[in-house]
């Protein structure tokens, strides 16, 4: 078993003139934190859609675990294993949080339970439950999606990624309007994800950034300008011109 | 365990059971005063129900409105017509109607399929004129008049048999029906199967990243709803006698649509409720004036704007209120 | 061969312009308030025969034709302000107001229809036609009234256009259905302007109902009859877009008007329909774009 187990290759993608994704190549190691980082309008969440299904690339090619994936639609990649989050919460609005996370889990039954009581998906409901435990929200299975704190319905966002048990997970900005002391939450929670699951970020928040990546991938203009381990990037120049301005 | 969505289905079947209840009693006092007119009408609306229990399930669940189920509804119709004329069997109607509902259903799902929203209503009215008007054109099928001389036919189930022709006896047989119809669909919309076209009415978008195949869930449920429209129109011919072009009418989607929002959208049980209520009014009304269709139409107006929830969601706010100290 | 162009298919095309006008007026109506409000009007038809009724009533009080042409649009941009402050604004906020909008609109389409038969009873009228006879062009026979249908119409559309995309109202039409916060924060009474074109909307339909009663006669469902060709209309020519309407209303009625010479005209509405099909399955943006956009 190799240690990458994301690939990206050239990939690209046009809209109209505007080059949003432009030859994109990079790797993503096996239980590792690799953060994607770039400022506004670099084509971070561009590359996600491409990588999760959303979109399809014009060029270059994407391997999961060695298999070529590259246009596959959201729910075959789905089942090749990756899972994402949004970065403006995607969640079933009108729908409780236990009922999110079961429709999350639901793959992890056989096709045939589709058919049966909700209440006979036996493993989907476990599945809530550990996922209910582990991220704090056992006593609010019941609520409405709606009623939760931006911070929990951001949560949340991350355990519907996470319940049918991906080997990727893309989180598109999970720390999007947190306040400080959630973010920190966040943060400690996406380190202890890694050990079980690969994860591939997009984020602003530089702290944060160098504090849990393994890898740091900068785009600017549709174009990858650095990938490397986050002091090396840091360092950069060409990444310092393009982005960073201040320590 | 039971989450949420079951306890309001639950809630929902107590209502269904209420119904049920009262059904019978009407259909024992109607067969004890010798009534044939209100036991029809009864029965008629128990019909219509089955219409509506269809557009719900694609409106209240699914999230698509659909101008135009009367096309299935009128098409289980004339199948069922034909097939009791030239050869009187139940089952041989029933089954015609469920794989015209099966083939039709495919067919018009796959076209409508590809839109959604507002589109979806113009695709689903404009196939169900095309339909009314071909039949309405069609000499073999009556053209304008329809068909008439479909004949009593006896139900054999077994144990005892009912006659088409018994008001008391043919208003519970089709409580039955509609009722086992009920039951296949709330059965249907508590398995994750449901749930999941319940998640794409709530966001779409993300449904397709949970694993499934948006396309697919709908035309399944499009499927579904072709079927019990089409089962449910099977059983107006042997009501009635005759089957008319009217039943594929735009006037027959939009009563069906009026029908589950009176009684509560994505309820089921209201759907039934609701066309009692409807054609209550539209005989009560309808014997006072003409012109019924205004009181239904500012009525319909007032509970789209103020309750939207429909008479259900009443219901469901008043029995809230009354078990609020028991529930854990 | 020049003998059939003179007496066949002139006429018919005369006929399927002074149609297509009469129906890029109402499918005008229909995609400005698409356009601009979000809201299918499934009343639309109604508000045609609405305008139809009115001008037969002040017709048969004597009031001459010229009247009727500008006062009973004039008299339908008031109601049509109502309606749009008094009941559509009730639903336009809630969450999902697309379905509910519609749901309100067939609600009250049915209100009026029977509104209608109430008033006026279940039968046709037919008012006379007001400009009688036909003139002769190039040895063709062409009847004077639909040549002023085409006239009179044409220059309403242009009319339309040209308020919409060069002046400042039209601006501000745009804008507030490009943008609704934005404009409303650069001062653009939004409120008004929605109404308004909800109005105009409805006041145009209800000329293309003056304008066609003397040909197709008055009934209470005659909305009901029009209404898909309309809607096609505006699939086809992109929902939202005025210069797609007037090119598909164009279009679709050419094609019925010169079809119907050679086949039974029982196949209009499934042509009519597998058009539309075609269009939602294949280009669901029709010719052109949105109001905002185009």
């Amino acid at each position: 078993m190799s240690s990458t187990i994301l690939e990206v290759e050239d990939l690209s993608i046009s809209f109209g003139g505007l080059h949003a994704v432009d030859g994109v190549t990079f790797a993503a190691d096996r239980h590792r934190i690799t953060t994607v980082i770039g400022p506004n309008g670099a084509g971070k969440s561009t590359l996600f859609n491409l990588v999760s299904g959303a979109l399809r690339p014009v060029r270059g090619r994407v391997r999961l675990d060695g298999r070529d994936v590259t246009g596959a639609p959201p729910f075959r990649m789905q089942a090749a294993g990756l899972a994402r989050s949004f970065q403006i919460t995607a969640l079933f609005f009108g729908l409780t949080v236990a009922e999110n996370l079961r429709l999350g889990a639901q793959r992890l039954e056989p096709t045939g339970r589709l058919w049966a009581p909700v209440r006979r998906s036996g493993r989907a409901q476990a599945r809530v439950q550990a996922l209910l435990e582990q991220f704090g929200l056992a006593d609010k299975a019941e609520y409405l999606v709606g009623a939760l704190s931006h911070g929990e319905q951001r949560r949340l966002e991350i355990a519907v990624a996470l319940a049918a048990e991906p080997k990727v997970l893309l989180l598109d900005e999970p720390t999007q309007g947190m306040s400080h002391g959630d973010t920190e939450v966040t943060a400690a929670f996406i380190r202890k994800l890694a050990q079980d699951v690969t994860i591939l970020l997009i984020e602003h928040d530089i702290g944060l950034v160098m504090d849990l990546s393994d890898k740091v991938v900068v785009m600017h203009q549709g174009r990858k300008i650095a990938e490397g381990p986050p002091a090396a990037v840091r360092a950069d120049p060409a990444v310092q011109s393009a982005y960073f301005g201040h320590a | 365990m039971r989450d949420a969505l079951s306890y309001q289905a639950r809630t929902n079947h107590w209502l269904t059971g209420a119904l049920v209840l009262a059904c019978v009693i009407v259909a024992g006092v109607g067969f004890a005063i010798g009534d044939t007119f209100y036991l029809r009408l009864a029965t008629e609306a128990l019909i219509f129900g089955g219409l509506a229990l269809a557009v719900d399930i694609l409106l209240g669940y699914t999230g698509l409105l659909s101008l135009g189920q009367a096309l299935y509804f009128g098409l289980g119709a004339y199948v069922s017509a034909v097939t009791l004329i030239a050869y009187p069997s139940f089952w041989g109607a029933m089954g015609a109607a469920l794989a015209t509902g099966l083939i039709g259903g495919l067919a018009g799902g796959l076209i409508a399929n590809r839109v959604r929203g507002v589109y979806f209503a113009l695709i689903t009215f404009g196939m169900a004129q095309v339909m009314a008007k071909a039949i309405y054109n069609t000499r073999s099928l009556g053209a304008s008049d329809g068909l008439i001389g479909v004949p009593v036919i006896d139900i054999n189930l077994g144990l005892l048999s009912v006659s088409t022709a018994s008001p008391a006896g043919f208003f519970l047989f089709v409580l039955g029906m509609i009722t086992a119809l009920y039951l296949v669909c709330a059965y249907l919309m508590d398995t994750p199967f449901g749930r999941l076209l319940i998640a794409m009415r709530t966001n779409e978008a993300r449904v397709p990243f949970l694993g499934y195949r948006t396309s697919t869930l709908r035309l399944g449920s499009f499927m579904l709803a072709s079927v019990v429209a089409a089962l449910s129109g099977a059983l107006y011919p042997m009501l009635r006698g005759f089957v008319s072009p009217e039943l594929l009418f735009f006037a027959t989607s939009g009563n069906a649509v009026i029908t589950v929002i009176l009684g509560g959208v994505g309820t089921l049980v209201g759907a039934l409720y609701g066309s009692l209520i409807f054609t209550i009014l539209k005989s009560v009304v309808g014997s006072w004036t003409e012109h019924h269709l205004i009181v239904i139409g500012i009525l319909f107006m007032l509970v789209v704007i103020f309750l939207p929830k429909g008479m259900m969601g009443l219901l469901h706010a008043l029995l809230r209120r009354a078990s609020a100290g028991k529930r854990p | 061969m020049l003998e059939y162009i003179q007496f066949v298919l002139a006429p018919q095309v005369v006929t399927g312009l002074a149609l297509g006008v009469a129906v890029i007026l109402v499918a005008l109506g229909l995609t400005i308030i698409f356009g601009l409000l979000d809201v299918i009007n499934m009343s639309h038809g109604e508000f045609y025969a609405v305008g139809a009724f009115i001008a037969l009533a002040l017709g048969q009080l004597g009031l001459p034709f010229w009247v009727l042409l500008i006062g009973v649009p004039l008299l339908m941009l008031p109601i049509g302000y109502i309606v749009e402050r008094g009941l559509i604004q009730r639903v336009f906020h809630t969450p999902d107001r697309h379905v509910t909008t519609l749901l309100l609109t067939f609600g009250f389409g049915l209100v009026l229809e029977d509104g209608l038969r109430l008033a006026f009873g279940p039968n046709p009228h037919k008012p006379e036609t007001p400009i009688p006879g036909a003139i002769e062009v190039l040895g063709t026979f062409l009847p004077l009234y639909r040549l002023f249908m085409v006239g009179f119409g044409g220059a309403v559309i242009i009319a339309t256009a040209l308020i919409v995309y060069r002046t400042r109202l039209g601006a501000m039409v745009r804008a507030a259905a490009f943008d609704r916060n934005m404009a409303a924060s650069l001062g653009v009474p939004v409120e008004h302007v929605y109404a308004g074109a909800f109005a105009f909307g409805v006041a145009l339909a209800g000329l293309a109902g003056v304008l066609l009663a003397p040909i197709y006669s008055v009934f209470p469902t005659m909305g009901r009859d029009f209404i898909l060709l309309a809607f096609t209309v505006i699939i086809v020519g992109g929902m939202g877009s005025i210069g797609g309407a007037a090119i598909a209303g164009l279009l679709l009625t050419q094609v019925q008007a010169i079809s119907s010479l050679y086949i039974s005209p029982v196949w209009a509405d499934p042509i009519v329909f597998g058009i539309m099909v075609l269009m939602l399955v294949a280009r669901p943006k029709g010719l052109r774009g949105r109001l905002g956009h185009a």
